[in-house]
């Protein structure tokens, strides 16, 4: 029997610059695929492609072994296939009902049913087993649940075949359990999947069978239950990966630089008690929404105080913005990179050098020469991949390399306390290993005290050498050393976030 | 906020490998090629003043043609003397822009000064007169300054509140007349220098500290970061509510020093004066390439949008065309200047 949705050896490339050379994919009713890949792999392009965004320079796409002339999103609508993007794609101020029916309203003589349109939507959520009131805005829900009227609207509008596009990337861990239920009811209705992801252990609990693009190649096609994550990883980067392993222990640990005692934030956190020191990397690992980024947040000046003392380096500290705290030697690296890290479309020797501008600068004027030299030695030093020149808006590079940009930041300042919240979302394989490496080695060398904020829990395990465990604002456990473990993590982490 | 989203994982991780994103060609003439595929190294703000010198050139060349008179050095200096008034304010306007802000209370802010001025001469002496005019043009600066970046109002939206006020206490100060004023004329008439107007001598001068400024030192480059990314630029230790404070009372600074000239050249302060001035301000400094998103626009760029304004205007009048078909010409270049910035973004993004 045909495949649902075959692709034989596609080829496409932009501007002469082949991005995808001669790539087959199948997947068949009611069978979830996940398609793996470091970032410029060629996933997006191939999706694009099933999606009919973008129009193959060679190859073939069938449906049920009938080769489609007229790959179009006209064509690839009517044949059943939907894309849930990463970033929201719904109507905000209109209800789950209307957004699950958008653009295909039930109307009786020009005028919108309300009462079916309900239906339709209450219908297609309890195929999702999801319940919510329909009459809700959909920017009211939590993000998961925005996720989930996506999928409905697929839904209720027969999508044969769904695309996924890292669904999961914002979501904690209770919205990723409701997700995959979701996805295990359609599976069960024989809707076929395709589903793009970074995390490994969302690989093995959800998919049937993984492929993984490298470099425009399919360099591995197999069930999952047949497949080591090793293996996924070494076809991934094209190397062998270091195994997720326990960094060594820090020798001789400096001086206390990061103080917190019994600190509260409103609603945000209570009682938090945590000391960094000098050559330590020391996470906070909780669910979003646990409190760690805001405990971050506020050693960075973000969130008023309402109980409790910090100190730094042994002196009483009380930053009243992000100003103060860089000038005290704390450098900051927020979660979302793209709202609250780039400078886009400024030159990335500008985005590395901006911190230090008070310190190159000579009675407040300011050279570019010093800029150019720290982005050369940085770029260098970091490997990070890009062209030699300093003018390039740093929007052109990588996701992984942006984030090597703005960690030069606070090394080329000079910073001695590193706040990281969310390090390595959205950074692939390769550059996630060294960006830990290039942590370790400077919390070593460099006697640098850092406090990173992560809901991942292989994150912790490569890089911390101690854990503070956060549930519901609070601290609900310890880890160091041998003890931090994955299974310790995700068992002390405990119930899920209300 | 004004940061949309023009870039998205895809176009990120291909322009890892296509050759350029939001390259044109430096060459002046070829702006229009389609597909873009010459990786020659990014030439800094030259394409966006290259469409704008070709059109000036252009206009030069017919004005020159039509009206004899139109390159002699006493008629640039009268372009030039015109530019200067609006000019003064471009440029803290220009900063402004670059940081993804705007002040539409300059028009009305500078027929205040100059009204405040006018009527307190007689009360007062000149000397005080003067003091209060530029004390004036400072609060309105930082009161804009601080309804914008401490209670949190959009730019647009205080200065147009700022504007309408302005424009009232100004009618009410002068009673709805004009008023006269004597021995005050040295500083919009003389011309102090190879004959060139004083006001002009000034406007260079501004033209140039603002330049240096905004290229060199740590205040210009904040307000670049803080157009491209306000919360960045927040989080990396810039202090932004500092910087745009001090902006926008330049802003106020610059709508006295321009209200005083232009009182001075008439020697007289209308409260009608400088009616609609806001609006050639915003054209020339988006003519000079400044993005309306923030975080792009050069000094340089201003002064070539200021010219053509000036040079459209100028030529108009020579050739005899009806003065109301200047605003006509003023509002569409406006309109074209915004649609090529943003056909300029969508380029870029696109590519």
């Amino acid at each position: 029997m045909p495949s649902l949705l075959e692709l034989q050896s596609v080829r496409k490339g932009f501007a002469g610059v082949p991005v995808l050379h001669g790539v087959d994919l199948h997947i068949d009713q009611g069978e979830v695929l996940a398609l793996l890949g470091e970032n410029g792999a060629g996933k997006s392009t191939l999706v694009k492609i099933i999606a009919g965004d973008y129009t193959a320079d060679d190859g073939a796409v069938l449906v049920e072994g009938e080769p489609v002339r007229q790959h179009d999103p006209v064509q690839a609508r009517a044949l059943g296939i939907r894309m849930i993007f990463q970033e929201l794609n719904d109507a905000g101020p209109l209800t789950v009902a209307e957004n699950i029916s958008l653009g295909r309203w039930s109307a009786r003589r020009g005028l919108v049913s309300w009462s079916s349109m309900r239906k339709r939507a209450e219908a297609a959520l309890a195929q999702l087993g999801a319940e919510f009131d329909v009459s809700r805005t959909v920017e009211s829900l939590r993000i998961g649940e925005r996720q989930l009227v996506e999928i409905a609207r697929a839904l209720s509008d027969e999508a044969r075949i769904l695309i996924l596009d890292e669904p999961t990337a914002a979501l904690s861990s209770s919205e990723v359990d409701q997700l995959f239920r979701a996805m295990e009811q359609m599976r069960s209705r024989g809707v076929a999947m395709i589903y793009i992801t970074h995390r490994l252990d969302e690989v093995t609990a959800i998919a049937d069978r993984v492929q993984v693009l490298r470099d425009g190649v399919g360099v591995l096609d197999s069930a999952v239950s047949e497949v080591s994550r090793t293996q996924m990883v070494t076809a991934m980067i094209g190397r062998e990966a270091d195994g997720v392993t326990r960094p060594n222990a820090p020798e001789g640990l400096g001086p206390s630089m990061l103080e917190v005692h019994g600190l509260s934030s409103g609603a945000l956190f209570d009682d938090v008690d945590l000391e960094v020191r000098a050559g330590e990397v020391v996470a906070l690992y909780g669910k979003i929404g646990s409190g760690t980024a805001e405990v971050v947040e506020a050693a960075f000046g973000l969130h008023p105080i309402t109980a409790g003392t910090m100190r730094l380096d042994g002196v009483d500290y009380r930053p009243d913005g992000p100003a103060t705290a860089v000038d005290q030697g704390l450098g900051f690296l927020p979660a979302d990179r793209k709202q609250s890290g780039l400078l886009a479309i400024r030159p990335v020797a500008e985005n590395l050098a901006a911190p230090s501008w008070p310190r190159m600068s000579r009675g407040g004027f300011l050279g570019h020469k010093a800029e150019r030299a720290a982005w050369s030695r940085w770029r260098e030093a970091l490997s990070i991949r890009s062209r030699d020149e300093p003018g390039q808006p740093i929007a052109t590079l990588s996701g992984g390399n942006q984030q090597k940009v703005l960690l030069a930041r606070w090394f080329e300042r000079g910073s001695r306390v590193l706040l990281l919240v969310e390090p390595t979302r959205g950074v692939d394989v390769g550059a996630r290993s060294d960006i830990y490496r290039t942590l370790r080695r400077f919390a070593e060398h460099e006697s640098l005290a850092v406090l990173i904020a992560t809901s991942d829990y292989e994150e912790v395990v490569q890089l911390a050498d101690r854990v503070l465990v956060m549930a519901r604002g609070r601290v609900v456990d310890h880890l160091t050393g041998a003890g931090v473990t994955s299974a310790a993590l995700t068992s002390a982490s405990g119930g899920d976030v209300a | 906020m004004t940061q949309a989203s023009q870039d998205d994982g895809g176009t990120v991780q291909l322009s890892k490998e296509a050759p350029a994103t939001g390259r044109v060609d430096p060459s002046p003439s070829t702006t229009a090629g389609g597909a873009v595929v010459n990786p020659a190294p990014r030439g800094r703000s030259v394409p966006e003043l290259a469409g704008l010198l070709v059109v000036l050139a252009a206009l030069v060349v017919l004005f020159a043609v039509k009206s004899p008179y139109f390159l002699t050095t006493n008629n640039i200096l009268n372009i030039l003397s015109a530019i200067a008034v609006t000019g003064i304010i471009a440029v803290p306007a220009t900063m402004l822009l670059v940081a993804g802000q705007v002040d539409l209370s300059v028009g009305s802010g500078a027929a205040f000064c100059g009204v405040l001025l006018a009527t307190q001469v007689a009360p007062r002496g000149l000397g005080l007169a003067i003091v209060l005019a530029v004390v004036a043009g400072l609060a309105i600066g930082a009161v804009n300054g601080f309804f914008i970046n401490v209670v949190g109002v959009n730019s647009l939206i205080t200065t147009l509140g700022t504007l309408a006020v302005l424009r009232g206490l100004t009618q009410l100060l002068a009673d709805g007349q004009t008023t006269i004023v004597t021995g005050f004329s040295a500083l919009g008439t003389s011309r102090p220098f190879l004959s060139i107007p004083l006001s002009v001598i000034i406007f260079a001068l501004i033209v140039a500290v603002g330049a240096l400024c905004m290229r060199f030192t740590v205040f210009g480059r904040s307000l670049y970061a803080i157009g491209a990314n306000p919360v960045a630029a927040r989080l990396v230790g810039i202090r932004t509510r500092r910087v745009l404070i001090i902006t926008f009372v330049l802003s106020g600074l610059a709508v006295a020093v321009s209200g005083l000239i232009l009182t001075s050249q008439l020697s007289a302060a209308s409260p009608v004066a400088a009616t609609g001035l806001e609006l050639t301000v915003v054209t020339a400094v988006v003519l000079g390439g400044a993005s309306l998103s923030g975080g792009r626009g050069t000094v340089l760029g201003t002064v070539l949008g200021l010219v053509l304004i000036g040079v459209l205007n100028n030529g108009l009048v020579l050739l005899n065309v009806n003065s109301f078909w200047q605003d006509v010409a003023r509002g569409t270049l406006l309109i074209l200047a915004v649609s090529f910035d943003q056909l300029r973004q969508r380029f870029s993004a696109g590519s």
